[in-house]
């Protein structure tokens, strides 16, 4: 009997405590974050979207085979000897045309690993982390500044100066006397090309 | 037509049909859904009758008490999970022989019977009229039938403990 | 109020009709704000901050969830008992639509002031019982079975305590309907049958200990019985997904809410009729100083709707203090606790009307 009571009398005074409990944290300040309104300070070196600068990039490709899951897709197309592709800001030549840079951040896990082995430093990560989309293919970034159309005509062109270039070696080799000038700059262009 | 009529062929309807509905459906478990609608609907006529005691009673005591442990009866005793629980037709000769009977009284009961008709009256409380009859003119069959349910209470508590020996 | 309806309309049918509608006019503002209430207090007893976004610190969001789930797929999975499947939630609603019959809102305003509100209050329960095991069986799902049936066995057995307790105050009182407890209760709020009700002198003081423990019962049986923390057994998420409604979507879903949030209302209500003074006010009416006597309804009404949501808040309250009960548990506190104590009080407070 006397256990009966105290069993009843422990019943309801738990449940007062707990309730105590409780009503207080009702007064306590949420501790909850108001996100789009309110953001969390991000700490450095976080790892976001990637961006590339592409006034840097020389289209080396080593990123695309660092990544581990191969989101990268770099296509390239050689520079005419003729062409002016400007100079990275660690003061390196560029050579090719980046005619397609795209990351699929789809796939992308965020690891880095394309960052470090950029000779140029043109591939980081920001701090933008607030790009969802509805579809997936919205995920695919094309970094290039070219456009298709360019991508298309430089290839012509790189096709059409091989083609003048192989014409010239057949016209050479039958004739050794003449000098077509096609382009102004070639040799140098070209052996630097071929350096690379 | 008033709205008392309204509401009793309402009533009455929901009365008829799910009844019918119990007789004739073959799943148990149906059978005791639509016995909801029937003992609402005569609760309703009670309430039409003036009688709310009686019909208060009887959702109390049938809807909210006897129809939940039948289905609770039959769900526990077979397999609950399924949907077909079925019973067959037997027995239609003694049935339809009996059936004949009741209906045959009931219909002479009707007919013989001089009714007694009382023009509405508004809704007088019955309640404690019952409880005065109950504890003074009645109170013996009240007694008796306090022991009866007592009676009952106990056997079953020793029904459901006789495993133990 | 039937009677107003009828003259104003000049049409039994349509006053009928009117009048029948009415109580909804309270119950869905007050699930839309019971629902918005109860993820504001849980929110805030667990730190966080609730709906936010949807107007003013959120009090919008029930109104576009209502109009989410209005839009809805009304799923019916094939291997449902179509017919009940689909007529359950209405049959819950419609046990909880009987209660708000009898609920006495104000002096002017109560559905029908049976003489045995009381009384029809927990018969009409026990449709919400029927509805229940109907939802669950023809759902054709396990768990939705299990769900059902612990309710169902759930609801049968706090109905016990509750009565009892409902009796010992019929005894007290001497009456069964709602109107006229309230009506006991008038004036201020040392009237209030928990402070041992409107007489004053020696029984006053004897029973008003009696009278606690009386309310502590019914407030607990009747928090067992709309199935709240702690004793959701039948819809515990963790293990039974959602209990009886789990197959359930869209408008039939939202059937279940309002009828679950219109329990929590009646019951609240019905404590608050027995033991708070109903819509008395506590401390004397506005109206009555202003010597404006039709003031003095809406002041009711304002009471009732307070006691009766300041209820449903403790419900809430218990609902994220406590962790849900173990079945055994559920019907120790029912059989072992609760109906002996019931039965104590009852004797007792028997002998004090007595004396
Ligand atoms: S971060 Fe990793 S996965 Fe993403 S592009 Fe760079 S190497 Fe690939
Ligand atoms: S490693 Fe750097 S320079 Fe090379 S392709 Fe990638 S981004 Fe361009």
């Amino acid at each position: 009997m006397r256990e009966y009571l105290k069993n009843t009398w422990l019943g309801i005074w738990t449940v007062l405590v707990g309730m105590k409990i409780t009503f207080k944290h009702l007064f306590i300040p949420a501790v909850t974050i108001q996100y789009p309104d309110v953001k969390v300070p991000l700490p450095e070196r976080v790892r976001n979207r990637l961006y590339v600068n592409m006034d840097d990039c020389i289209g080396c490709d080593q990123c695309a085979r660092a990544c581990p899951v191969n989101c990268i897709t770099i296509e390239t197309v050689k520079g005419l000897p003729t062409d002016d592709l400007g100079i990275t800001s660690n003061g390196k030549k560029k050579a090719l045309w980046v005619t397609k840079f795209d990351i699929d951040f789809a796939k992308c896990c965020y690891c880095q690993l394309c960052v470090f082995p950029c000779p140029t430093e043109c591939i980081y990560m920001t701090d933008i982390y607030e790009f969802s989309e509805f579809k997936r293919n919205d995920l695919h970034y094309n970094f290039s500044t070219l456009s298709t159309d360019e991508g298309e005509e430089k290839k012509l062109n790189w096709e059409k100066f091989q083609a003048e270039k192989e014409a010239q070696k057949a016209a050479a080799a039958k004739q050794k006397a003449e000098k077509p000038a096609p382009e102004k700059k070639e040799s140098t262009d070209k052996s630097k090309s071929a350096g690379e | 037509m008033n709205i008392y009529d309204i509401i009793f062929y309402l009533f009455a309807a929901i009365t008829l049909v799910s009844g019918f509905f119990v007789v004739s459906t073959k799943n148990i478990v149906h059978a005791g859904f639509y016995l909801l609608f029937t003992l609402f609907g005569v609760a309703g006529l009670y309430v039409l009758l003036g009688a709310d005691f009686i019909a208060i009673v009887q959702l109390l005591v049938y809807v909210g008490g006897i129809l939940i442990l039948l289905l609770f009866g039959v769900m526990l005793t077979n397999k609950i999970t399924s949907v077909d629980l079925r019973s067959g037709t037997s027995y239609i000769i003694p049935a339809v022989i009996g059936v004949g009977i009741l209906w045959g009284a009931l219909t002479a009961v009707l007919f013989k019977t001089s009714w007694r008709s009382k023009a509405p009256s508004g809704m007088d409380p019955t309640t404690s009229e019952i409880g005065r009859l109950l504890i003074t003119d009645y109170v013996l069959v009240f007694e008796l039938l306090g022991i009866l349910l007592l009676v009952a209470l106990i056997g079953a508590a020793s029904i459901a403990r006789r495993d133990k020996e | 109020m039937f009677e107003f309806l009828s003259d104003l309309f000049g049409s039994q049918i349509i006053a009928a009709f009117i009048s029948a509608a009415l109580p909804l006019v309270f119950i869905v503002p007050f699930v839309i704000f019971a629902v918005w209430l109860e993820r504001k207090v849980s929110a805030h007893m667990q730190d966080r901050l609730g709906p936010m976004r949807v107007g003013w610190h959120g009090w919008l969001q029930t109104i576009a969830d209502f109009f989410k789930l209005l839009q809805k797929e009304d799923i019916v999975a094939s291997d449902t008992d179509k017919k009940f499947f689909n007529v359950a939630p209405y049959i819950v609603f419609a046990g909880t639509y009987l209660v708000f019959a009898a609920l006495p809102f104000s002096s002017a305003y109560i559905g029908t002031s049976l003489d045995i509100g009381l009384f029809y209050i927990i018969a009409v329960s026990g449709l919400v019982v029927i509805g229940i095991l109907m939802a669950g069986w023809a759902s054709n799902n396990k768990y939705s079975l299990y769900g059902a049936m612990r309710s169902a066995a759930q609801i049968v057995s706090y109905e016990i305590p509750t009565a009892i307790v409902i009796l010992s105050i019929v005894m007290f009182t001497g009456t069964l309907s709602l109107s006229e407890i309230s009506d006991n209760q008038t004036a201020y709020f040392w009237n209030w049958y928990i402070f041992g009700g409107p007489d004053w002198g020696l029984t006053k003081f004897l029973v008003l200990p009696f009278m606690i423990i009386g309310f502590l019962i019914l407030y607990i049986s009747t928090l067992a019985e709309v199935n709240r923390t702690p004793f959701d057994m039948p819809e515990a998420e963790s293990e039974l997904v959602a209990g009886y409604h789990t197959e359930y979507s869209g408008i039939k879903f939202s059937m279940f809410f309002l009828a679950e949030y219109g329990n929590m209302f009646a019951v609240s209500a019905i404590v608050s009729v027995i033991f708070f003074g109903g819509y008395q006010s506590p401390i004397g009416y506005l109206g009555d100083a202003l010597a404006a006597n039709w003031l003095i309804p809406f002041e009711q009404l304002f009471w009732f709707a307070a006691k009766g949501i300041f209820f449903v808040f403790v419900q809430m309250w218990l609902r994220w203090t406590l962790p849900r009960v173990r079945v055994d548990q559920l019907m120790t506190l029912c059989w072992k606790y609760l109906i002996p104590y019931s039965i104590v009080n009852l004797i007792i407070i028997g002998i004090i009307t007595l004396i």
